[in-house]
């Protein structure tokens, strides 16, 4: 059987040069394949003439199979060969300068290397405010640079975590498919534990600068851990509920209430959370864990329920949890849970999959109160018609999870000098100053305004808010993220818990 | 069976069968227990639809005026299983899923088990077939199937029976005698019967009226 | 011409003749060797094998930590469960319809309102079903509040109960369909079909009630015929992840979910419990069709002797007015369901206890439309790549055994079924890493052979029947006259095949515009098609939006077929036309 021959060989430890050849010649094999698919399909992606497309698609299906067939077929590639060291040659080159120049020459070759290619930008597609600003970036950099971004909409940033450990284990070192990331937190570190992300390539970009990194430590470091230059910031954002009364407990003319009126009857701390919920039974619920938004409430009813303990118990937040930290902070948390899932919607027996499933259910007015990590996406909803009219938004008065989000590019991308240009125009203040736009994305800026020019200042101003949306002058209390073990460790043990009932 | 001594009868009164509002055929007859009627007819006259119509299963895009009675009862409106006419087609139509004596028993009113089986056997062995109540179906040969299916039909207790070119696919000895023993057997349970066939020879056999259909107007024209 | 005596053959036909030699092959390679391996590519990290993470030692580890997820009993107990109800729910709801309707113009009619359900996608049609049976759903707006005296939406458990109903219920009245028309398209062989109705006929003119003359008459001749598509479905059924995504619990989910969740999941090592997952997925399928083929058995023993007792009737009149009424409740579901989605596409706000929107907009299909082009042409393409690839496989295949005079051997038939019959969860992991050794930036190609794999059973099976009731006699006409086969193949067979040719293409879109898991794993996301997006809205923050796209979805398929029909029109004009010149 030539298939168990092939992975035979490949798997076969003994002889480590065979393997090691094989690998690389399927490598070649398959870059080989790809570009003749590249030159032949992607320009005829809309199938225009059916009758040559099928040419193709027939050489493609014989040679295919025959690579799939035959050990011999390997012996095929040896005069791509050639093309292939090339390539690999380039990249040497660039690495090298890298080393030697200042930055602004390196830049320069980066910039001028990833013009007139593709991005594959790996990222949660749940909201279509932030997909239409991550068009509106695609527009930018091929205008500036023709480089095509394209939005790969993951439901779960680890979907695009599990590609690259996928090529990794296919051996696909180079010309791996996820050139740019969204991503933070424990995708982050596992990212970084699996060594999935290209390392010291932040410092390079030219627009890093401007978050002042120097002064401003939260830049470098995700949840706690040292960025090592594999991410760079792209904007932040704070924990921010919203709280829609039904229509029959309120009067009619809620137009006319003032803010404070409206949101007057919805709980304001993590205890208030629990009384309003025994009071208004099935009318709240959280997302299930490993959902990024679940964690963020669990990790904010955490810190919030720890906040009487010591300095020093609560210092543990920060660092890996122990069995000490865990056994003094895990069980209030537990407690806290057990008595409030009974009152959940549909009494904590089913949680729903995501941040956005759980604005839905406040839309049909299943349930009174929701939460979320983008404050501007609940006025762009109402508008929409996706929340009721009567949506408002407010903060808890005892603390707001906060966070950065970055961008990274893998080990293995296929075009990370592109991917590099394409994150050093994120950070630019033109795009910055856009997301920070409550009707565009309202996801605050990671750029240092205050070093900025005034003219440029004000591009960061505010226009009059929409009702739903959070007041300007909200008092947001930061609580830091704690370590991203943490995250693992509350997942699995929810899951432990709550997962099977 | 039992009722041969009553006036067993098939009246057609006054039918035009229609097609598409053209006259197809029409039809006035009586016939008595024990007699046979034989319709003959070139193909597209009507003979088949005329049997369709006598078992309530007239196709769609036909239409009857008239009336059917069975025993003096009349069964224009009642519903095809609740007619007892029994049927025999020139294909044996045994069920390929049941035994030769459980295509008999399909048909038989329930009753007791043992009781059934016996009478299967007996009237298996009447007609030539004796022990083979266990067999499939497909294991006999054409002339044997037609008899099975002859038995099933009679056991069924039928009120009347129709015979729509039950013979043409046998050769000509097994047409003979099967035909020999159908008739036997009509005339014996005293049922009222409808043959149609293209066969000048059955007609003969039959030793009955015979009405000759004439092609339709359309095929005329 | 003279020539043609000579034994020279010209090189098309010699072409010909070695590419249909080879065709079966092919086929049986395109079937075979992606599902074995990936099995293959799942088999090795279930025990352990997984280099990227180095772990390169072979143990059990894997299944360990399978046994001891929580809930797992109860993930498997699920899958079990609904996909042996349903499966079963659908087989007597195909069974009491067939029964009752066997003989009357009510069966075609509701052949044709069935029909287009089965091309519907799966996920939307669970969104759909969604829609309707949510606290504040179509079902909830109707009776409310005059009825309930509901003001707020209620907090009942449906959909996503930890029971599975809604997941039985979109996957019964998915399956439904799909039963039925198979069905019924495999008793309209004409044959079997006069066959069958003349032995109904029998059992009527014997004193049989209608439905009692389908169950001991008809039924045991036509149960073989659906005996695979069942398997097929109770397959799919068991390993199924749209409808139970949408529709089921998640604490815990289905174990076909819980395996994705852990594909997918952050914690990279969890890969090899999935792997495992996958294993234990493959014998949950196994036992799910032994389950069935045990409860054929066992029913086949209890009602073999009923067959021939000669009982007329039980109790056919009032069963017959229950499944009347429940065939209006069928449809009356459906059309709900559909209406819904309707008004949400098109809804402004929308408070609860109302049944009409308060507003209709069309900002929800404007801005839908500007971002679903890429999708549908990605759809469309993949789509017809696949199809092509399909339809022009299956046709040579066919030739071949024309050719040599011999049906596919029963091994050869049953390979025809194995993507179907195998769970896909269980083998796409394992591709995707093979695709990805193999040639990893062809994901347009990957995706299509991927579909491929789910598209060329139906077309072969959609096709192989009517190429095998061609009447042979044109074909030995035409090479009396000295017409090669090649000529032969081209035109005299292929254009009497044209309709059904047509309708092959139109089922083999379809199925690859449903597919869901293939075209989001193989194509590792950088391919949308609209069915990707739709379900990954569907648990979206808009009802609206992802109404939007789950009619968009329906909508491609339904185009393909009227484009037949459309075809099809055309055509018997023109014949007419001919026909009145002559």
């Amino acid at each position: 059987m030539p298939l168990g021959k092939l992975s035979r060989l490949l798997s076969d430890k003994k002889s480590r040069f065979s393997t090691v050849f094989a690998n690389h010649s399927l490598n070649k094999a398959a870059i080989f394949l790809s570009h003749k698919q590249q030159n032949g399909l992607r320009t005829q992606f809309t199938i225009t003439s059916n009758f040559k497309a099928f040419g193709v698609i027939l050489r493609q299906l014989i040679l295919m199979l025959a690579v799939i067939f035959s050990p011999t077929a390997l012996s095929y590639t040896a005069p791509i060969s050639a093309q292939i060291f090339e390539q690999d040659s380039i990249s040497v080159t660039t690495s090298l300068v890298a080393k030697k120049a200042p930055v602004e020459t390196i830049w320069n070759t980066i910039e001028t290397l990833g013009k007139n290619h593709s991005v594959y930008f790996h990222a949660w597609g749940g909201d279509p405010q932030i997909n239409i600003y991550i068009q509106w970036l695609a527009k930018r950099v091929k205008n500036s640079h023709n480089i095509d971004l394209h939005h790969v909409k993951l439901t779960d940033t680890s979907e695009a975590v599990s590609r690259v450990l996928a090529e990794k284990s296919a051996n696909n070192h180079q010309q791996g498919q996820v050139d740019l990331v969204w991503i933070n937190g424990e995708n982050f570190a596992s990212m970084a534990q699996y060594q999935l992300l290209a390392r010291g390539w932040v410092a390079q970009l030219p627009n890093f600068s401007l978050t002042n990194p120097s002064e401003n430590e939260a830049m470098t470091r995700d949840f706690g851990l040292p960025t090592q230059g594999m991410e760079a910031p792209w904007g932040q954002a704070s924990l921010s509920f919203y709280y829609t009364p039904s229509p029959n407990t309120h009067d009619l003319n809620y137009a006319q209430n003032s803010y404070q009126d409206s949101i007057s009857k919805a709980p304001k701390n993590i205890n208030q959370l629990l009384t309003w919920a025994e009071q208004n039974p099935g009318r709240f619920t959280y997302p299930k864990p490993p959902d990024f938004l679940s964690l963020s409430f669990l990790k904010y009813a955490l810190i919030a329920l720890n906040q009487q303990q010591k300095e020093q118990v609560k210092s543990g937040l920060y660092q890996a949890p122990t069995p000490q930290s865990q056994a003094a902070l895990l069980p209030t948390l537990w407690a806290y849970l057990d008595k409030l899932h009974p009152h959940l919607w549909h009494q904590g027996q089913y949680f729903v999959a995501s941040g956005t499933a759980l604005q839905r259910l406040v839309g049909d007015g299943e349930i009174n109160l929701g939460f979320t990590f983008s404050a501007a996406q609940i006025p762009a909803s109402v508008a929409r018609y996706n929340l009721p009219e009567n949506t408002r938004s407010f903060v808890m008065k005892d603390g707001s999870l906060s966070n950065i989000h970055f961008v990274a590019i893998p080990y293995n991308a296929a075009n990370s000098d592109s991917a590099k240009v394409v994150a050093n125009f994120m950070l630019s203040v033109e795009a910055q100053a856009k997301k920070q736009q409550a009707e565009i994305w309202g996801d605050s800026t990671v750029i240092d305004v205050s070093k900025l020019p005034v003219q440029q200042q004000l591009l960061f101003s505010t226009n009059q808010p929409h009702p739903s949306a959070l007041p300007i002058n909200s008092k947001i209390i930061a609580l830091s993220e704690p370590h991203p073990s943490w995250s693992k460790l509350i997942n699995r043990e929810w899951l432990k818990r709550y997962g099977a009932q | 069976m039992s009722r041969s001594f009553e006036t067993s009868s098939l009246q057609i009164e006054n039918l035009t069968i229609l097609r598409e509002k053209t006259a197809l055929l029409s039809l006035n007859e009586t016939i008595k227990g024990g007699e046979v009627l034989t319709i003959m007819g070139p193909s597209g006259s009507g003979k088949s639809t005329l049997l369709n119509w006598l078992t309530g299963m007239l196709p769609k895009g036909f239409q009857a005026e008239g009336n059917v009675y069975l025993n003096s009862v009349n069964i224009t409106q009642t519903a095809s299983y609740q007619r007892h006419i029994g049927l025999l087609y020139q294909d044996a139509l045994l069920f390929p899923h049941l035994s030769v004596a459980d295509n008999i028993a399909f048909a038989m009113p329930k009753g007791d088990k043992k009781a059934r089986a016996r009478k299967i056997s007996f009237a298996l062995a009447e007609v030539g077939l004796a022990g083979l109540d266990n067999r499939h179906p497909d294991s006999l040969s054409g002339g044997q199937q037609a008899r099975v299916a002859l038995l099933r039909v009679l056991l069924s207790q039928p009120k009347a029976i129709l015979l729509d070119e039950a013979f043409s696919k046998l050769d000509s000895q097994l047409r003979q005698e099967t035909r020999q023993l159908v008739f036997e057997q009509i005339k014996q349970h005293q049922l009222p019967a409808i043959m149609v066939t293209h066969d000048e020879s059955d007609a003969i056999a039959a030793n009955g009226k015979v009405i000759h259909l004439s092609a339709t107007p359309e095929q005329h024209n | 011409m003279s020539n043609s005596l000579v034994t020279k053959t010209p090189l098309s036909d010699r072409l010909f003749n070695a590419i249909v030699k080879i065709s079966p092959k092919v086929l049986m390679a395109i079937l075979i060797l992606p599902v074995l391996g990936g099995l293959f590519g799942v088999i090795l990290p279930a025990f352990g094998w997984l280099p990227a993470l180095d772990k390169t030692q072979f143990n059990v580890h894997g299944f360990q930590q399978l046994i001891q997820t929580p809930g797992i009993a109860q993930m498997i107990g699920l899958s079990f469960f609904t996909s042996i109800v349903s499966g079963l729910l659908a087989f007597i709801i195909t069974l009491l319809l067939l029964a009752t309707y066997f003989d009357s113009p009510w069966l075609p009619r509701i052949q044709r309102l069935l029909g287009p359900i089965l091309v519907i996608p799966h996920a939307a049609a669970a969104i759909a079903i969604a829609f309707l049976i949510t606290p504040s759903g179509m079902f909830a707006r109707l009776l409310s509040p005059w009825l309930t005296g509901w003001q707020n939406p209620i907090d009942w458990l449906l959909p996503h109960d930890p029971y599975g109903i809604s997941i039985i219920m979109g996957l019964t009245l998915k399956e439904l369909p799909f039963l039925l028309l198979m069905t019924l398209s495999a008793i309209a062989q004409p044959a079997l079909n006069i066959k069958l109705r003349a032995q109904y006929r029998l059992a009527l003119s014997l004193g049989y009630y209608p439905m009692t003359a389908f169950f001991k008459a008809v039924l045991p001749n036509i149960y073989p015929l659906m005996r695979l598509p069942i398997l097929a479905i109770l397959a799919y059924a068991s390993a199924s992840v749209e409808m139970p995504l949408i529709l089921g619990p998640n604490a815990p989910p289905t174990l076909a979910v819980a395996i994705m969740n852990w594909f997918h999941d952050v914690d990279l090592s969890l890969r090899i419990k999935a792997s495992a997952g996958a294993l234990l997925q493959l014998l949950i399928t196994m036992s799910v069709l032994i389950t069935w083929w045990l409860l054929e058995k066992i029913t086949l023993a209890i009602t073999c002797k009923s067959l021939s007792n000669g009982k007329r009737t039980y109790g056919d009149a009032f069963w017959a007015k229950i499944i009347n009424f429940f065939t209006v409740l069928l449809i009356s579901f459906i059309t709900l369901a559909l209406l819904g989605m309707v008004f949400w596409s098109f809804a402004g706000y929308w408070q609860f206890p109302l049944a009409l929107p308060e507003q209709w907009v069309l900002v929800h299909w404007q801005s839908a439309l500007l971002q679903v082009q890429t999708p549908i042409i990605n759809s469309l393409s993949i789509g017809l790549v696949a199809t092509s690839i399909a339809i022009i496989l299956t046709l040579l295949t066919l030739e071949f055994e024309k050719q040599n005079g011999a049906l596919l051997s029963n091994y050869s038939s049953l390979i025809i079924y194995l993507p179907l019959m195998i769970p896909s969860i269980a083998f796409l992991f394992g591709l995707v890493w093979l695709q990805e050794a193999l040639h990893s930036k062809a994901i347009f190609m990957n995706v299509a052979l991927a579909h491929l794999l789910f598209v060329l059973p139906y077309v072969f099976l959609s096709l192989a029947s009517s190429y095998r009731r061609l009447d042979p006699r044109y074909a030995q006409v035409a090479a009396s006259l000295g017409a090669s086969p090649f000529k032969i193949f081209l035109q005299v067979s292929l254009p009497q095949l044209l309709m059904p040719i047509m309708m092959a293409s139109a089922l083999g879109l379809a199925i690859s515009f449903s597919q869901y898991l293939p075209t989001l794993l193989v194509g590792g996301g950088r391919l949308n098609t609209v069915t990707t997006e739709a379900v990954s809205l569907a648990n979206g923050a808009s009802r609206r939006t992802s109404a939007v796209y789950a009619l968009i979805q329906m909508l491609l398929p339904a185009i393909a077929f009227s484009m037949i029909w459309l075809v099809s029109t055309l055509q018997n004009r023109q014949k007419k036309n001919t026909k009145v010149n002559l």
